[in-house]
């Protein structure tokens, strides 16, 4: 898998639409700007996280790694970015079983994904 | 906290959430869902940030991430568990799918449920309701259960389980702390059976362990009182009550009830029966305790076809010691008569009213005692005996043992007793008719001279009832206007006129006159005599008025009134109510009072003299020279006539001593400036002798029988004023006929 940060993807390929929908329906008129706040909630805690991992991978350290991966795995389920939660639960399984063993592979995978569906984010904050 | 209707009773009602997850979406989400669907909740970021928060604002639940950095969810629960007031709070712990180790770790950490996140927030948001309510039935029920503990504890009681060996089981015995309380021991202490049998005192504790064998045999309810003396060394009565539990089987797997002191409730109960049951001067059984007693006694004698002796005991003159020494002297005495009589017979104190019956043919002795019915009335209750001569036996020591000298008020005292004794089956079938005809024979033993006993015998019982019925029918006979008053009239026989009626009251008992003497006696003993005095003095002023009207009568009747009357400070009040009410003057009415029944009681009657004399009562003394007066104290009386009594006058001219006793008071009543009269003149003879010793004034059958009112003015119109007796003539003889027509004419 490559990067490929100038060109994101269409969010509607990145971000679940039943997800999103779910998150409609607890604030049905919008009033509360719901979507909104929790779009940009998630967004920082994606950024955060990206940064995270890039300290938890030199060098690999299983225990911040886990946890990283386990928050970033509910609440990118939340906002319907199943791809990435799917990762994160991959690496918290493989973390917890093999904390030792090389995940690099894992790693850049997530690690494009979170790129993926922050752009994928930023884009609909956009709208 | 959850208050107690903080649920379901109150719809406005926001269950305060406190959420913690590091993931701020997931927070910001759950949060929000949970809001929708009617929780007030704070949002923690971290399991420090939620343990500050649980400090500061009241929570009714807490749900908490199981997977956070630093301080994880089951650290943080495990620490808000240690925090206090937070023991019980609700904990739900959010965990993620198909993690059975971190559930296993959540309830291990003290949480109440999980949940695996997802999205379905009506299904979180009804697991919080139901764990919210669990908590508040369990907050309930702790509660209640301190009230329970605390009732127990109050009442002294405490609860225990007992677990019966069996084949895969030890026995157990278990005490709650209230009931360690109850044997005195601490809270976590520990007792077991064994040890709680060993506290029983030895002798009661076979039978305690023989009804435990018997309870647990047939599985049945225990329900018993123990005594036992616990551990500080107390004395208690324990009251326990269990219930049998049985396995799917049908066995009887152990007990589970309650102990409770009840020490205090006994010895209150045990006070009253005694209280109710026992004579509090003598401490004797009293007039309900004995009438127990006999009845069963009675039923032991007819079961066993024996003998029942009741004695009626009374102290003879006990009013007199009373009055004379006082009474407090008066109740030593009883105290110290009581004790004497206890050692007359094997008096128990005490019949367990259970074990009667299971004591065997011999337990009816056990109800021999002596008791006290009141005042010095006292009775021995012999459950079997074989004869009278065995009653006489006892009622002999109870004679001997009374006569002993008494020292009480600082003196000896000298009392005697007479006993009445009645027998069952032959003197009576009932406890009552047995009481009343003891009572008879003990009044005849009385009579006969007193310190003695007498055994009932039928003749005795007739004049008893005599007695009884009498009694009954005076007291009706005022409302049911029975009672008349006669009159006789007081004569001048010189100047051959009356001067005075004397009322005599009769008794008009179904078309019969009964006499005075046939019933004023009884109505002394039993007080009626009061009543029957009042009415006596009502209807004299009345009917003194009425022959104002039809003829001018202007003297006095007299009316006899008992000494007690004259002791009662109303006397004044009411004679001058009797006479105002019918418009006479005082003078109208005159009292007699006999000479024995006045010198009875001299320092409480003469007040009422004095007054009476002073609104113009005269006051005449009835039977005079009988009573042993000092004569000189007639000086200092305020009494106005003096009656010879008719047992001198009969005796006129037939004995010396009469004529010399009549000489003697015609003399002194002269002195003193008295008028006299002489009562129960029959004859022209003693007529003549007494005008000749001075007495001018007379009574009797030769002038007139006591008559009905109405024939007083038939009486005077045809024998006084016609001067057609034949004492008339006789008075002629006397010098005084002219002048006596001349008067009566006058009129």
């Amino acid at each position: 898998m490559s990067f490929s940060a100038n060109a994101p993807d269409d969010p509607a390929a990145v971000l679940d639409a039943a997800a999103l929908a779910r998150l409609a329906e607890l604030d049905p008129q919008g009033s509360a700007g719901l979507l909104q706040r929790v779009l940009s909630t998630y967004a920082t805690a994606l950024e955060r996280s990206r940064h995270e991992l890039l300290l938890a991978r030199r060098p690999l350290q299983p225990e911040p790694l886990r946890h990283l991966a386990h928050t970033l795995k509910s609440s990118s389920a939340s906002v319907g970015a199943l791809a990435l939660s799917a990762l994160c639960a991959q690496v918290e399984s493989q973390v917890r079983a093999q904390p030792a063993a090389d995940i690099d592979t894992l790693l850049d995978a997530m690690q494009a994904e979170m790129h993926r569906v922050a752009g994928a984010v930023q884009a609909m904050l956009r709208v | 906290m959850l208050s107690i209707d903080s649920l379901g009773a109150d719809p406005s009602y926001r269950p305060k959430l406190l959420l913690v997850d590091d993931d701020e979406v997931s927070l910001m989400l759950i949060a929000v869902a949970l809001r929708e669907r009617g929780f007030d909740v704070v949002e923690a970021g971290s399991g420090d940030r939620a343990l500050q928060l649980l400090t500061e604002r009241p929570t009714d639940a807490v749900v908490l991430d199981a997977m956070m950095p630093g301080r994880d969810g089951f650290e943080t629960c495990r620490a808000l568990r240690a925090m206090p007031g937070h023991e019980h709070v609700p904990v739900l712990m959010l965990t993620g799918l198909d993690d059975n180790a971190s559930i296993s770790r959540a309830f291990e950490a003290g949480a109440d449920d999980f949940f695996v996140k997802s999205h379905q927030w009506s299904l979180l948001a009804g697991r919080l309701h139901y764990l919210l309510r669990a908590a508040q039935t369990r907050q309930e029920l702790e509660r209640s259960k301190a009230k329970l503990a605390r009732a127990q504890d109050l009442a002294r009681m405490g609860s225990f389980d007992w677990r019966r060996a069996g084949d895969e089981q030890a026995g157990s015995f278990m005490l709650s702390p209230e009931g360690l309380r109850v044997f005195g021991l601490p809270p976590h202490g520990a007792l077991s059976m064994h040890q709680l049998l060993r506290m029983v005192p030895e002798d009661e504790r076979r039978v305690v362990m023989r009804m435990l064998r018997d309870v647990l045999r047939t599985s049945t309810v225990l329900a018993t009182d123990v005594p036992v003396t616990v551990f500080d060394g107390r004395p208690r009565i324990v009251h326990v009550e269990a219930e049998p539990e049985f396995n799917e089987s049908g066995y009887c797997v152990g007990y589970t009830g309650i102990v409770q002191d009840v020490t205090d409730r006994r010895t209150a109960e045990d006070r009253i029966r005694h209280l109710a049951n026992f004579d509090a001067l003598t401490g004797l059984p009293n007039r309900r305790q004995l009438v127990w007693r006999a009845e069963r006694a009675l039923d032991a004698a007819l079961r066993a076809g024996h003998q029942v002796a009741l004695l009626m005991i009374d102290i003879d003159r006990f009013k007199v010691i009373n009055d004379t020494l006082g009474h407090a002297a008066g109740d030593d005495l009883l105290v110290e008569v009581a004790r004497r009589l206890r050692g007359c017979v094997r008096h128990s104190d005490q019949v367990m009213e259970g074990t009667l019956e299971s004591q065997g043919s011999r337990s009816h002795r056990s109800l021999e005692a002596v008791g006290r019915l009141g005042g010095d009335e006292f009775v021995a209750l012999l459950p079997e005996v074989g004869s009278e001569a065995d009653a006489e036996r006892v009622a002999q020591r109870v004679l001997d043992t009374t006569r002993e000298p008494i020292f009480v008020g600082g003196q000896e005292c000298f009392v005697t007793a007479s006993v009445g004794i009645a027998l069952f089956p032959r003197d009576g079938a009932t406890v009552a008719d047995l009481m009343r005809n003891s009572d008879v024979a003990m009044y005849s033993a009385k009579s006969a001279g007193r310190n003695a006993q007498a055994l009932y015998t039928p003749h005795l019982a007739g004049r008893g009832r005599e007695k009884l019925e009498l009694e009954s029918a005076l007291h009706k006979a005022i409302e049911r206007d029975e009672l008349v008053l006669h009159y006789q009239p007081k004569i001048d026989v010189r100047a051959a006129r009356m001067v005075g009626v004397e009322a005599l009251m009769r008794w008009n008992r179904h078309g019969t006159l009964v006499p005075p003497a046939d019933f004023i006696p009884l109505a002394e003993e039993t007080g009626l005599i009061v009543p029957l005095s009042e009415w006596a003095v009502r209807e004299a002023a009345r009917q003194a008025k009425a022959w104002l009207v039809s003829f001018g009568f202007a003297d006095s009747v007299a009316v006899n009134l008992p000494n007690r009357l004259f002791e009662r400070s109303d006397l004044v009040e009411h004679i001058h109510q009797a006479a105002s009410s019918y418009g006479v003057p005082h003078r109208a009415i005159q009292l007699e009072i006999t000479e024995t029944g006045l010198m009875r009681d001299l320092q409480n009657v003469i007040p009422s003299l004095h007054r009476l004399n002073e609104i113009g009562v005269e006051i005449s003394i009835d039977d005079f020279g009988t009573g042993y007066s000092s004569l000189a104290y007639l000086t200092t009386l305020p009494i106005s006539e003096v009656k010879v009594d008719r047992s001198f006058v009969r005796d006129l001219g037939i004995t010396p001593q009469s004529s010399a006793v009549v000489t003697a008071i015609i003399a002194l009543a002269r002195s003193l400036g008295l008028r006299v009269v002489a009562e129960g003149v029959e004859t022209l003879r003693q007529m003549e002798v007494l005008h000749r010793l001075g007495c001018g004034v007379m009574q009797g059958y030769l002038f007139s029988r006591p008559m009905p009112a109405d024939d007083l003015e038939a009486w005077l119109k045809n024998t006084i004023l016609p001067r057609r007796a034949p004492w008339i003539g006789q008075a002629g003889t006397l010098d005084v006929a002219d002048e006596a027509r001349a008067q009566t004419l006058g009129r």
